[in-house]
């Protein structure tokens, strides 16, 4: 039982930082329209930041604070970018600008950063929570887990009970209708960008010491981040939540398989096959009718 | 008494000048008509004025106020709303929250409950399930809630019944009867002429009619000779 266990639990810390990349994903998406490749290299920037800090010999907790408003700020200035040229462009095309993003912000952090040698990354959160079936669960599954739930009921509540909520949904339903009527949306939209970035800088602040932490390993959570969104077709924010952290315990799986482990991190590409094969099943049926 | 003013505006769309030198005023408690076969600018002109396209040059002026280079947020803020064509409401939003999303500071729901009543009893439903009548009403209604200074309302009348059109002109002639300045962009000539007080016609991008709307109503031939040139 436990040789199942250990790794379906070891998962857990990945899968909540995908679900929380994910949500972010899916809160992105549903606001300002954007699917956005960036997410998970907006948060390795502020990551990054929070190294060369601490290996300057600051102490961790501002350096924690300032890698969070580096993400926010890096977040912000994309998202200048496609509110100041790309507002009414299309969905495909805001997609393909921000993969290109992805490229440059992966060329330019792996140049700041050293390339892919791994950095010393300070573990923020070492340690066990609790036992669970005689299986060791980290603080960082637990926290990234939690920040995850606190973050998708957060933006539940902020969307449907508060006045910016309102608007921010006006603005992802119609963005040109809701100007019209003087909703603040490139403001809103940045608020947006930021609010995301600095969520997804404290999520990849936690998982990095797992991890290779060099710039590209954690740009390229972005993957699984999409992965998840997918299984909540970028519209269900809990069902994104369960989708990235099932994804997490799968890959915890697979790992303890030797025939497959090696292939693990191909399973959220197996995730997006599966998935966009499955949305496509109506349209497919009316074909072939 | 608030007015817009309109003075030598040219708009083009992908270079291509659309509308050029209009010389227009919409004034306080009146409804300015702007008639024009399909393709003549209107709804250019419209854009234009809300700050949607940008305006290649001349000026537009609320209470003396020059808005041209204001983007269309602030334009709203600064008293001008724009109903655009294609009803354009949120449709994931319930019709009361649509109209929550334009409440300003002194705005309140129950004028626009006051001005379509029939709104009231559907505030919980989704504004995309409303019917094509009531969809207008609530753009209308949210439009309000900006408090402009002037109201553009464009093609309101499209794929609507006429007893609905019907009533959508009389609550235009009631916002204007109530101090509002209306621009009112509409293919019905009749139905828009009836209610209005100053029409403009265009023709390629170009006024071809500044006066009174009833000299306009009583001539049909004329109305028809400024749609069509000649």
């Amino acid at each position: 039982m436990n040789s199942f266990l250990t790794p379906a639990i070891a998962g857990l810390a990945a899968g909540g930082t995908y679900a929380l990349l994910g949500v972010c994903a899916v809160f992105t998406y549903r606001l300002v329209a954007v699917v956005n490749f960036t997410g998970a290299a907006i948060g390795s920037a502020g990551t990054f930041a929070l190294i060369a800090l601490t290996e300057s010999g600051y102490p961790t907790f501002p350096s924690v604070i300032a890698g969070i408003l580096v993400g926010a700020a890096v977040g912000v200035l994309i998202g200048f970018i496609m509110t100041r040229w790309f507002a009414e462009a299309n969905s495909s095309t805001k997609a393909a600008v921000t993969a290109a993003l992805l490229v440059g912000l992966i060329a330019i952090g792996l140049r700041l950063t050293g390339g892919q040698h791994p950095r010393v990354m300070p573990d923020l959160f070492p340690g066990s929570a609790f036992r669970m079936a005689g299986v060791e669960v980290t603080i960082a599954s637990v926290l990234t887990i939690g920040l995850a739930v606190l973050f998708t009921v957060l933006s539940d509540l902020f969307l449907n009970r508060t006045r910016i909520g309102l608007h921010l949904r006006a603005l992802s339903d119609r963005p040109l209708a809701a100007e019209l009527i003087g909703v603040k949306v490139r403001l809103l939209s940045l608020l947006v960008w930021g609010a995301t970035g600095a969520f997804t800088t404290f999520a990849l602040m936690i998982i990095a010491p797992q991890r290779s932490p060099n710039f590209m390993t954690l740009s390229l959570l972005v993957v699984p981040a999409l992965a998840a969104a997918l299984v909540g077709l970028f519209r269900s924010f809990w069902l994104t939540l369960a989708g990235g952290i099932l994804l997490g315990v799968v890959e915890g799986l697979a790992s303890s398989v030797d025939s497959i482990s090696q292939y693990r991190s191909a399973i959220p590409f197996l995730v997006i096959l599966a998935v966009l094969l499955w949305s496509q099943r109506e349209a497919r049926w009316d074909e072939a009718r | 008494m608030s007015e817009l003013v309109i003075s030598s505006l040219s708009i083009s769309r992908s270079e291509l000048p659309v509308v050029s030198e209009i010389n227009a005023r919409v004034e306080s408690g009146s409804i300015s008509v702007v008639l024009g076969a399909n393709g003549a600018g209107k709804t250019t002109l419209l854009e234009g004025l809300s700050g949607i396209i940008p305006v290649a040059s001349g000026t537009i002026a609320i209470d003396g106020h020059e808005i041209q280079k204001a983007r269309p947020g602030q334009r709203s803020r600064e008293g001008l709303a724009h109903v655009e064509q294609g009803r354009t409401i949120f449709g994931q939003l319930t019709t009361e929250e649509n109209m929550k999303v334009a409440l300003r500071d002194g705005s309140d729901l129950s004028e626009a409950y006051g001005l379509f009543p029939e709104l009231l009893q559907r505030r919980t439903v989704r504004a995309g399930l409303l019917s094509g009548g009531e969809q207008q009403m609530l753009v209308i209604a949210r439009a309000l809630l900006t408090r402009p200074k002037v109201l553009m309302i464009d093609e309101m009348s499209a794929g609507l019944a006429p007893v609905i059109v019907s009533r959508l002109m009389a609550a235009v002639r009631k916002l204007a009867d109530a101090g509002l300045a209306v621009l009112l962009v509409e293919q019905f000539a009749a139905l828009a002429l009836g209610i209005g007080n100053r029409a403009y016609v265009l023709r390629r991008g170009r006024v071809v009619y500044d006066g009174d709307c009833k000299t306009l109503l009583r001539s049909p031939d004329e109305l028809h000779k400024l749609y069509l040139g000649g």
